[in-house]
């Protein structure tokens, strides 16, 4: 069943997106991410214009990020403050974001910028994660599980400014969430991701934060930065198709219920590993497609 | 008063005076609105009509259907290896050509027409002008060309005009879904004796219809209510999707 995206300005198999929609939901269900870095590239493979891809997988995260972000916060697993903090950082980051996709657009460049972004991005999320849980894995095996400090005091400790975050139980300076949320808030705005992926290992290493607290307030952050990359891209790059983000949330919100199901049964270390694994793939075969010999040496676009 | 005047001509002359009401060519459209609807997957238009005398190689009269669609810049770039990487080098902009062009024709021209002719009147692809901004060399306009015809916006002789009882000719124009909205014109022209004897325009619009129309005017017109209206619609389906498939 075709259907026509009018911003896109060209037809898709309806079915294709809701597949991809539940697709990726599954895997964001299993993995509790917005699954955003799944899906733009894949939407780009299929033919979408990457500046559409970019600007409806923003919107689409922002959906799939709502119905998470109501569970956590009936479970009072939100930090708000943290959140609003990281928020401030983030809305920055991400009107910086778009006005650098603007202008990558305005050169021609946005389809390597996005790829590269995703290599790099990807690269190192998905090594960092690996090692990350192979070594717990092993370390598992070794011993049964050794308790570790809570976090360290290190340099990050030092900066002024500092804030109590209650429900996070840290007294630390707002810099560096603030950084975090800038920095995070720029890649979702270039490559239209949420950005739970690279949140979640930050709050957790960087900033200290307990577990339990972590999905909840980096939903948190999620929904409200991409809600303003979705209001940005639309208003001054025009290139939200909001029927291309109702087919995938169609597919998304059914997908991610029944990933969420399965990722039950799986032990964190292995989730860990299957996803960074996963973010691998995806790094290698964007990294593939800008070294291997171009089909067409030739591109046309229209000229804006 | 200038068919009158015409027609006056015709009188003069002895050998048409026989018949000076019979047009030598008339020719129509099965539409003149595409409509671009949620479940556009392309279109296609009939362009029919008739001629005063036979049609064929045997009575040298040849029929030619040009359709032309509003103008589009188009930037063609070139891919270049930096590093090992391939990335988006010089870029050649063209600033008016057109974003649909169709040729067809009961035999090609440059069979039927000499180069003068074809230039002046833009007959098939090699004769649109493709001057360009940027980068200049005979590349760009071979991949323009090239990836043009590819997607279907731009086609030479793709169908064939058909004709019945020697005097009845009809051909189809094929748009694409990518087919842009805007007004599209038609020529078809009468080809006799290496020039062009008659020629008749007629005029066609795409335009979106329906909820995609609404959505792209709302998307260009308010960008800031739509974006809002984007992020609601968002918010709702993932809420409403949490509530429909809640486990209890």
């Amino acid at each position: 069943m075709q259907v026509y995206l009018p911003i896109a300005e060209m037809s898709v198999d309806a079915l294709l997106l809701l597949g991809i929609g539940f697709g990726v939901g599954w895997l964001s269900g299993l993995f509790g991410v917005g699954g955003g870095f799944l899906l733009t590239p894949i939407l780009i493979l299929i033919g979408i214009p990457s500046p559409v891809a970019v600007a409806s997988g923003a919107n689409q995260t922002l959906g799939a990020s709502v119905s998470g972000l109501i569970a956590q916060w009936r479970r009072g697993n939100v930090d708000a403050r943290m959140g609003s903090v990281l928020l401030v950082g983030g809305l920055v980051g991400s009107a910086l974001g778009v006005q650098l996709f603007a202008l990558l657009r305005r050169l021609g460049q946005v389809d390597l910028a996005v790829a590269i972004f995703y290599v790099v991005v990807l690269g190192t999320v998905g090594m960092l994660m690996v090692r990350e849980s192979v070594r717990a894995i092993w370390r598992r095996r070794r011993s049964g599980g050794v308790a570790t400090k809570a976090h360290e005091h290190t340099w990050l400790h030092g900066l002024p400014f500092k804030v109590r975050f209650r429900k996070s139980r840290l007294y630390i300076s707002v810099v560096p969430p603030l950084l975090v949320g800038f920095g995070i808030g720029l890649l979702s705005a270039v490559m239209g991701v949420g950005g739970g992926f690279m949140l979640v290992p930050a709050m957790i290493y960087l900033l200290g934060m307990p577990t339990s607290v972590v999905i909840g307030t980096s939903l948190f952050q999620v929904v409200f930065v991409s809600a303003n990359v979705t209001l940005l891209q639309a208003w001054q790059v025009g290139s939200v198709d909001i029927v291309l983000t109702l087919l995938l949330l169609a597919g998304g919100v059914a997908g991610a219920q029944f990933g969420a199901a399965m990722g039950t049964k799986l032990r964190g270390e292995e989730t860990r590993a299957l996803l960074g694994l996963l973010v691998l793939a995806v790094a290698l075969s964007l990294g593939w497609d800008l070294v291997r010999v171009p089909e067409s040496l030739f591109t046309i676009g229209p000229a804006r | 008063m200038r068919r009158l005047l015409a027609a006056l001509l015709l009188l003069a002359l002895p050998a048409a005076a026989q018949q000076p009401t019979t047009p030598q060519l008339a020719a129509d459209l099965s539409t003149d609105r595409v409509e671009i609807s949620t479940g556009f997957t392309g279109s296609s238009v009939m362009v029919f009509g008739a001629t005063e005398r036979l049609i064929g190689p045997e009575t040298g009269d040849d029929v030619v259907v040009v359709a032309w669609g509003p103008p589009q810049p188009t930037v063609v770039r070139r891919k270049v290896n930096v590093l090992g990487f391939w990335v988006n080098g010089p870029a050649a902009t063209f600033p008016e050509i057109p974003g649909f062009y169709a040729i067809a024709a009961t035999r090609p021209v440059w069979q039927t027409l000499p180069e003068e002719v074809r230039h002046s009147a833009r007959l098939g692809l090699a004769s649109l002008p493709l001057r360009a901004t940027g980068s200049q060399g005979p590349a760009f306009r071979a991949a323009l060309l090239d990836l043009k015809q590819q997607d279907g916006r731009w086609q030479e002789y793709a169908a064939p005009i058909t004709v019945a009882g020697g005097r009845l000719f009809s051909a189809r124009i094929a748009f694409p879904d990518t087919v842009q909205t805007g007004a599209y014109r038609i020529e078809v022209l009468l080809v006799r004796e290496q020039r062009i004897v008659a020629r008749q325009e007629l005029f066609l619009r795409v335009e979106r219809v329906g909820s995609a129309a609404s959505i792209a005017q709302v998307a260009q017109v308010q960008p800031l209510v739509y974006g809002v209206v984007c992020i609601l619609l968002a918010a709702l389906a993932g809420w409403l999707g949490s509530v429909i498939f809640r486990r209890s």
